[in-house]
Parts: C-alpha cells; structure tokens; sequence
C-alpha cells in the first residue's frame, strides 16, 4: 500500500466531505466540520511537514516547501520576465500556505466588499460588488481572531516594537500617519491556546519552529486528527472533480506519491488548493456537461486573478538597524488603507514591516540586476530597514489561469499558466506606496531607498469568484458552485474581489462561515 | 584547438576576476568568489551548452580584453562586462552567482546577518530591539481623536451617500 494516511481510515467508496488542500481555507474547514462529527478526507498535495523539519535558512527552506511543480507565467508583468516559472510563491505541505505566511491580519473594511458600488466603472476593471457585506463576514472575523491568536484582538496583547519597526512606526509619526501599530499579527506575543510566545527568531516565511506563530499545520489539522473523524491523505494530487449523471459532484481522482490513481467517493467536494490550484484542478474536470471545465458556465472560472498590489521598499541609514531580528511583519501603517481617488487611484494599500536575508534579497532586490549600484543594497544590509506595500488589485478578466497544455507536470498533467498584466489603477497606487514609504523612511534619516519591483505572488486571489448571479461568478455567497451541487471553493479563490488586506484573516473567516452552513445542510439532509 | 589552449585554471582565474567585477564588495576576501566560481564550473558541466558558451564567453572576453580579461583595473573589467551584458554565458553566470555568493555563510557574516537563530533562542534576548538612535515608537493602535476616513466624503456613491459612514 504506498497511499500516506493519517487519522481515522475512510474507505474510498463510502461518500465523506471530501477537502482538497489542508491551508487556511481547507485546514480551517476540515477542523470545523469534524469537530462537529462530520467525516472528512483531507487530500494534500505536499508531505506533512512539521515544525523540527522546518530550516532557518531560506533556500534550503523554500526547497524543502515551495510549489516548486512546473508553471508558467505570462503577460506583461515583471515576474513573467524574472521568474517565467515561478508566478506564485505558495507552500506545498499539510498547512498550505499559512506554513510561511507572515502573519498580519487586517479585516476587510465594509467598501471593499461594495467596489462596483463606490469605485463605479473603471476601464479595463471587472469590479463586482460581493454576494455577502463585512456585517455577515464580521462574527466569524472574531471567531477567525480567536483561532489564530490575533494580538491586539479579544485580549490578546500586542508585540514588542523590534529593530525594523522601530523605523517604520517612528517614520511613520513623523510624517503624520496616525494607524500604525505592531498588528493585528497571527504570532503569540504571550503563551496562548497551548503554544508559547515569540522568541523573535526572524523565520515566518521557512515556517516558524516555534509555533508561536498560527498555522493550520499547528492548530486546526492536528485537532481535527484528533476527532477521529479525519482522514488525511499528504502526497496526494487531486486529478478530477467527478459528477454523476444528474450533476452532482460524487467523487475526486487523486494520485498518491507513487503516482497510482485512486479515486474517493463524495458526498460534498469542497476544494481548496490556492488561486492556481483550484482553477486548475476545475478546468482539469471538463465533462460532456461541462465542457469548459467544471462549474463554468459563467466563463468566469480562473479569471479575475489578483495577486496584490505590491512592491517593496529597503532602506540605508548611517546607523545599524539588524531588520531580521525579529518577527517579520509585526508593524501594519494603515492610514492609506482607505478609498480616496483624490490620489490618483480607487482602493487602499497597508504599509507592513518586511525583512529578507541577504540570501533572497539578492534574488529579489532588482532581479537580474548586478554591479556596483546592486551590491551598494547588498553591502548596507546590516543598516538597512524595509517595508512591503500590499494593496487591492483591479480584477481584470484577462488575468487568469489557464491550462498550459504545452508543458506538463510530473504526472503529465497540464501544467497551470498564471497570465498577468497590471491595470493602470495598480501601477498608480505602486507608485504612491513607494513615495510614501520613501517619505517614512527620509523622516529618519535615510541615506537612500530601493524600490524593489513585485515578487512571485504570496496573494492569489480570485479565480473562482463569488457572485450573487450565476452569470456574473463561479459560487454563490456560500462558496458552492453556481452549477454543480455538492461542489463547494473553499480559498482564496472565491474573492469577488480583492481588498487591501492580507487575505490569510478572511479566508478563514469565510471557511469558518461556509463549515457552519455545509453542517446545517448535511443535518437537513440538503446536502 | 589553438596551439596554446587557456587552461581551466585560467579560466577559474577569469571567472573570480568576473564575479568580483561583477559584484564588487570590498570587504569580501577571495573565498566567497572562489567558492561561486567553482558552482558555476560545476553546474555549467550538467549541460554541454552551457559548458560550451562559458568555455567560449571567458575564452572571448580574454580575446575582448586583447589578452587576459583577469589582468583589466576594476572600471575596464566592469565597463567590458556592461558591453556583454546579454551575452548567455554571462547570464548564466549571473543567475548561479546571485543564489550562491550570498548564500555563503561567511559572506552573511560579512553583510553582518547571523544567519540561523531559533537553536539560540532567536533574538528575544539577544538585541532584537537593541537599536537605540531613534525613539520606542507605540505599539498599540492609535486611540486618539482623529479618525480613519475609511471613504472620502467625493468618493460616496452618489445614491447612497448620507447613509454611509
């Protein structure tokens, strides 16, 4: 038997939830629906690691857990030129991407959820008011709070000030930015829920070996072993989403990591594999009734990619600042995070405390870049201090993911093909962020700054969005597929749109949401 | 052949006096640029052409250089390498260089990063907020009078407006 299986055995012909991906969306459902005594099988594409396996060092870290099977990237934006293999920087591993995630955890503010409403047409923008309003989202943000540990929330205290934030917030003063503080940040600052606090080691994005950091590999997989209601599956690559004659999704083809073919009964399918995966596998699961891929009548499905407005900025001061001591991201400013187009551009952005190692800023600082004005970044890292902006992309219906039929995976699959180009309301509000933060940075001192162009996308977003009318979108305001009973999205993916938030908070909002309703139905037998 | 064929240590030679070019940092002793060379010697043998345009991009350059690229002054090194930037040997080196010249334990040292922290009990008592020339900023969220203006008076819809915030 070469199939990797932990917890309790499902048999494969009988109907369980079947879940596919175990991040923040999958992870998060898988514990909620089994601490409700509903089994479920958890197919996970990656190994299951585990805190002892995790490296302080960044690349032997992202060669042990990147998303590392072939992809490309195509469009216009720089990463299609820079890294035309690696358009996303996902994790592969039980725990999805909330294994290196950073950590920061703002909520999305009540527009974002009504763009079409209050940023009205934009050229070029697929903009959609969402199906739901932060009203409906706001008690499972708490409940979503709550489980990650968010400081600055429901008690939890805040993080110390370290190196790097101590420039930030202070420039951030001087230049009258009010909103800034340490979180809300999904790291412990004091011992909570059975994990210890920060050590302020410096590694988030090599998973922490601490766990003081909230992860669903940390908190909602191991609980929901613990049910005995879970049957999780790692090194197992979902293939198909199958329907039966009637449409109803009734089972997944999966591989195990000898590459047999298996196949798992379902009662309910519900995936979430990222903003890439997800797609994917849909598209991969074209049947005689839907020929497009699965649940796409819409035409919509992989469409509407968003992966952030982004760009980082480093700079060097006369004296040391040692950014990489300490949690990563535990500084948000967040007084441009608002709409106000007299800035030349719809939706907001955050400013968020980044560091990287010497070993991946010289990949990611200017890539391809080299001489003299190069190594000047390089040589001044000890004194060097950064930051990340992360804003709301405009949702465009040429951005998407597609299946690249050229190229194929290991398994000889179609690998996915992540095209992009920015929409002008992006490169406007890049290029605010950057004078800001140059701003910041000059208001203490910097001898100079670098602007550091988007890197492979930690935010994706999009791809199988949530619409109140099934001409519009992929799912319904629960996450289940507009064309296919039994067929839930359950990531990322289903954004309608993609606010100024880090979207680690709200994906587990949403499945915390979608568990509730996926167990009120299966109680009514609606399901 | 040529009668007086460049050696390989002649070309190790060219190499470091490339990545130093290159990437000058004046601190760094020869060990970290040895060491990327002989990375990019070894993984240019995984492909007969990459071997090929790196034996013939170095043997060119030392052609370029009317004799020995390793013997130009740093501005005559780095204003040949501007000239060959697209060049694909030089392309090559460059995509080895910048994932293994500061993946090297002594260049961290150098850049002053301490590489791996969680076995010594990361940073939380070992200066992780140790930087004193600036103020202790707050850490907790502003709870004075102003308020975020989550949308700007101009930007309310029109048919809503008066019942938003």
């Amino acid at each position: 038997m070469s199939e990797n299986s932990l917890g309790q055995p499902i048999p494969h012909d009988e109907e369980a939830v079947v879940i596919v991906g175990s991040g923040a969306g999958g992870g998060t459902l898988a514990y909620e629906l089994t601490a409700k005594g509903i089994p479920c099988v958890v197919l996970e594409a990656g190994p299951y690691l585990k805190p002892e396996d995790y490296e302080n060092d960044e690349w032997a870290a992202f060669n042990q857990m990147a998303w590392l099977d072939n992809r490309t990237a195509s469009g216009s934006f720089r990463v299609a030129r820079d890294f035309p293999n690696l358009p996303a920087w996902i994790v592969k591993a039980v725990g999805g991407s909330t294994t290196h995630w950073s950590g920061a955890t703002p909520r999305f503010r009540a527009y974002e959820f009504q763009t079409r409403t209050y940023y009205g047409e934009i050229e070029g923008a697929n903009l959609l008011d969402w199906p739901i309003t932060l009203d409906d989202l706001a008690p499972y943000y708490d409940r979503a709070e709550i489980a990650i540990g968010s400081t600055h929330r429901h008690g939890r205290p805040a993080l110390p000030a370290n190196n790097n934030y101590k420039v930030f917030a202070n420039g951030a003063e001087k230049i009258g930015y009010r909103f800034y503080a340490t979180g809300p940040y999904g790291t412990n600052a004091e011992p909570y829920d059975g994990r210890p606090a920060s050590v302020q080691d410096g590694f988030n994005f090599q998973g922490d070996k601490s766990t003081a950091k909230w992860s669903t590999a940390v908190r909602e997989i191991p609980r929901a072993l613990e049910t005995g209601k879970l049957d999780l599956r790692p090194e197992s690559q979902a293939v198909q989403v199958t329907h039966d004659a009637q449409g109803r999704a009734n089972a997944v083809l999966y591989l195990d990591k000898d590459g047999n073919l298996h196949r798992q009964a379902a009662r309910i399918v519900c995936v979430a594999g990222n903003s890439i995966e997800s797609p994917r596998l849909l598209l991969m699961s074209a049947s005689a009734l839907h020929p497009d891929g699965l649940a796409n009548s819409s035409g919509q499905l992989g469409r509407n990619y968003m992966r952030h407005t982004t760009g980082s900025v480093y700079a060097r001061f006369d004296r040391p600042v040692r950014m990489y001591r300490g949690e990563t991201m535990a500084g948000i400013v967040a007084d441009e995070a608002r709409q106000d187009t007299s800035r030349g551009f719809a939706g907001g952005y955050y400013m968020e405390t980044l560091s990287l190692g010497p070993a991946f800023l010289a990949a990611f600082v200017d890539p391809g870049s080299w001489g003299p004005g190069y190594t000047e970044v390089l040589d001044a890292y000890e004194n060097t201090a950064g930051l990340w902006i992360v804003g709301e992309d405009m949702p465009q219906e040429t951005n998407r993911v597609t299946l690249n039929t050229a190229l194929k995976d290991q398994w000889g699959l179609p690998a996915p093909d992540v095209h992009f180009d920015d929409h002008p309301n992006d490169v406007a509000m890049r290029e605010h962020g950057y004078s800001r933060a140059d701003l910041m940075y000059e208001a203490v001192g910097a001898v100079g700054t670098h602007h550091t162009p988007p890197y492979p996308a930690t935010h994706n977003l999009g791809t199988c969005r949530m619409s109140a009318r099934p001409e519009d979108g992929v799912v319904d305001k629960w996450g289940q597929a507009h064309d296919v009973p039994g067929l839930f999205v359950s990531d990322g993916s289903v954004m309608t749109t993609g606010a100024a938030a880090n979207p680690t908070l709200t994906i587990v909002a949403l499945a915390i949401r979608q568990a509730e309703r996926i167990a009120d139905q299966l109680g009514k037998g609606e399901l | 052949m040529p009668d007086n064929p460049t050696t390989d240590a002649d070309r190790r030679a060219s190499l470091v006096r490339l990545l130093r070019a290159a990437y000058p940092h004046p601190k760094f002793p020869d060990g970290p640029y040895e060491r990327t060379a002989d990375e990019i010697l070894s993984q240019s043998q995984a492909t007969l052409w990459h071997q090929l345009a790196l034996t013939n991009g170095l043997d060119a350059l030392d052609a370029r250089a009317g004799g020995s690229f390793a013997d130009l002054d740093d501005e005559a090194a780095l204003a040949l390498l501007k000239e060959i930037e697209d060049a694909e040997f030089f392309v090559f080196i460059r995509g080895v260089a910048v994932v293994t010249l500061y993946n090297d334990h002594e260049t961290w040292e150098l850049l002053g990063y301490e590489g791996p922290s969680f076995d010594k009990g990361g940073y939380l008592h070992r200066g992780f907020d140790d930087l004193d020339w600036l103020p202790s900023p707050r850490i907790e969220e502003y709870d004075g009078p102003e308020q975020l203006v989550e949308v700007a008076p101009d930007d309310m819809p029109a048919a809503t407006a008066g019942d938003q915030r």
